[in-house]
């Protein structure tokens, strides 16, 4: 696949979250949709003023956990009825009270790793190479105090000129062209 | 700042609406149902088995015991959120000092508890055979419950039980008073004097938060353990430290969700806040199962004639049932329920939650009162008298809410002198 060339999107930059959500919000009533937001910190009502609803880091977690659950209340039990059955002062092999401490700290460590890589793949990390970074300003401030709403070439509704002009009319700190 | 103009002004009133009246006659008439209901149901298990007056006292004593929860554990909750702070501390605060105002209520909820329960004996067995040895002798008491009434004898006599308990009533009444008092003048405050009151509260706050659990602990042996002398437990206060803000908070957020029809709480309880007390509450229903299990699974552990009855008696004979249901109302349902982040930031479905865990809070106190008494542990009857445990917590709860409605119009529904306000004043989308 040949490397994409061009324009990839305009860049607004912002210098309050507030701003940046408005302007997300009027790109989106205005009918754009392959956008993103880039905020130092995470600001959700920017995720949902660009029609971003859900995520599925809570459904992997609980996948994870359950699968821990499962994994570890089975495996004791296997050990205890089947494996190596001991007798503990005269309790059943199948003593589900002592199963249930180690089935709780796998279902804990489970979803939590679950949720830590389910987190990083879905975001599509690790990722070696963005275009917005070669945006200068976005390097300066992305991590710090700016705010950036990018629209994508790819849209079906994108027009230079046109989404220029809309990013200017949000009252923006400066609207910069990000290549590929 | 860009930010100024999103941000919302003070709401023009911050009294509480007028349909708190209409909330105040609703519990009004629900008291007076359920007081008559328990009162026939006592009439009818005195027909069946002779019971019914005692089962109606024990009933009583769990309506007590709950609305002392309310009650104090708003006092707790009070502590807490001064000693951490945040923004969920601001909105809860005066719906709080609201049920710590109560405090003159529990007291006369007390009295009946104390006279019938102890000075009478009809409760505590350490009360009704003081005198031990003749009642060994007869059999009316085992071996092991005449060792326990004889050697705890200088802590469970009915002298000690009301001393201590009418003493700790003082100290959490000049708490709840100063609490009170000092959230008043800290509004009336011309100028802001941040440190200066945030440093005062914290320091009422963090000697009183310590001793609390402390009284609560042996408030709780008096009145709940000591009905089975022979037993013991060095977590069973904390159970009682987690078990009551278990169930304010739910009450708080449900008051919020009530108030937040009108103003001032509908434009100042936002979602972020409402969020953070889901979570909050969250975290109470692990910690409770923390300390349920982990008292359970170390006595099973241990399987000690001393200490396993105690689990028998509230397991065996259909005790199962209830302890399993226990365990379903107080962890399974609410912790399915909070893991899901919409359900908290919806109100509907956070208010069912919060009615849940209430509910959890009598139930759970059901399951460790009834089968305390000799009639009834390892054998659960369906009796008019178990029915008291409904209808007499029920009556005793309406009563207290309507106090708790009466107390939430008196003051103010937001502190206003707090760093916070501002914060709650902005739109929900504001996190700068």
């Amino acid at each position: 696949m040949p490397l994409p060339e061009g324009l990839y999107g305009l860049m607004a930059e912002f210098d309050s979250a507030t701003d940046l959500v408005h302007a997300a919000k009027a790109a989106y009533k205005a009918g754009y949709r392959r956008m993103d937001c880039y905020t130092p910190y995470a600001v959700e009502e920017a995720a949902e003023a660009i029609g971003f609803h859900r995520d599925e880091v809570s459904l992997v977690c609980l996948i994870g956990g359950v699968l821990g659950l499962v994994a570890m209340y089975g495996l004791e039990t296997w050990i205890a009825v089947w494996a190596f059955p001991l007798n503990i002062a005269g309790r059943p092999y199948y003593s589900w009270p002592a199963f249930v401490v180690p089935a709780y700290e796998w279902t804990i460590l489970w979803s939590g790793i679950a949720a830590a890589f389910g987190m990083l793949a879905l975001c599509g990390l690790p990722k070696t190479y963005h275009p917005v970074f070669n945006a200068p300003n976005f390097r300066n401030g992305a991590t710090t105090d700016k705010f950036f709403l990018c629209l994508e070439s790819t849209d079906p509704k994108f027009a230079a000129e046109e989404a220029r002009s809309f990013l200017e009319a949000q009252s923006p700190v400066s609207v910069v062209e990000v290549e590929y | 700042m860009a930010n100024d103009h999103f941000s919302k002004g003070l709401p023009s009133t911050l009294t509480a609406p007028p349909f708190v009246d209409s909330w105040r006659r609703r519990a009004l008439i629900a008291g007076l149902v359920f007081s008559a209901i328990a009162v026939i149901l006592g009439y009818l298990g005195q027909a069946q088995n002779q019971l019914g007056w005692e089962h109606l006292l024990r009933g009583w004593l769990d309506g007590f015991v709950m609305c002392f929860g309310f009650c104090f554990g708003a006092m707790a909750l009070l502590f807490v959120q001064y000693l951490s702070g945040g923004k969920w501390g601001l909105i809860v605060r005066r719906p709080l000092e609201a049920m710590t105002r109560t405090w003159p209520l529990v007291i006369l909820m007390f009295l009946p508890v104390a006279y019938f329960g102890a000075t009478l004996g009809h409760l505590y067995p350490w009360a009704q055979y003081a005198d031990w040895a003749p009642a060994l002798q007869k059999g009316l008491i085992s071996h092991d419950m005449a060792h326990a009434i004889e050697w705890k004898a200088p802590m469970l006599n009915v002298k000690a039980y009301w001393m201590v308990s009418l003493l700790c009533f003082a100290i959490f009444a000049m708490y709840v008073i100063f609490l009170n008092r000092w959230s008043l003048k800290r509004d009336a405050d011309p100028e802001p004097n941040v440190t200066y009151w945030r440093t005062r509260f914290e320091n009422l706050s963090g000697f009183g938060v310590v001793l609390f659990s402390v009284l609560l602990f042996i408030l709780a042996i008096y009145w709940v353990m000591s009905i089975d002398p022979t037993w013991y437990s060095t977590i069973y206060g904390f159970q009682y430290l987690v078990g009551e803000p278990f169930v304010v908070l739910p009450l708080a957020i449900l008051t919020l969700i009530g108030l937040g029809k009108a103003e001032p709480i509908r434009s100042t309880f936002r979602k972020i806040e409402q969020h953070d007390l889901g979570k909050l509450c969250f975290a109470l229903v692990m910690l409770n199962i923390y300390f349920a299990f982990g008292a359970f699974i170390i006595i099973w552990s241990g399987n000690s004639p001393e200490e396993i009855p105690w689990y028998l008696d509230r397991i065996r004979g259909n005790w199962g049932v209830i302890a399993t249901l226990d365990v379903i109302f107080h962890w399974l349902i609410p912790f399915t329920l909070l893991l899901s982040r919409d359900l908290k930031r919806i109100q509907s479905r956070l208010s069912v939650t919060c009615c849940i865990m209430i509910f959890a809070g009598f139930w759970d106190m059901f399951w460790l009162i009834e089968p305390s008494f000799w009639d009834a542990a390892r054998h659960l009857q369906l009796t008019w008298g178990i029915l008291e445990y409904a209808a007499m917590p029920a009556a005793l709860f309406s009563f207290w809410l309507v106090y708790y409605f009466q107390q939430l119009k008196a003051r103010p529904l937001i502190a206003t002198n707090d760093p916070h306000l501002a914060e709650i004043l902005e739109h929900d989308y504001v996190h700068a």
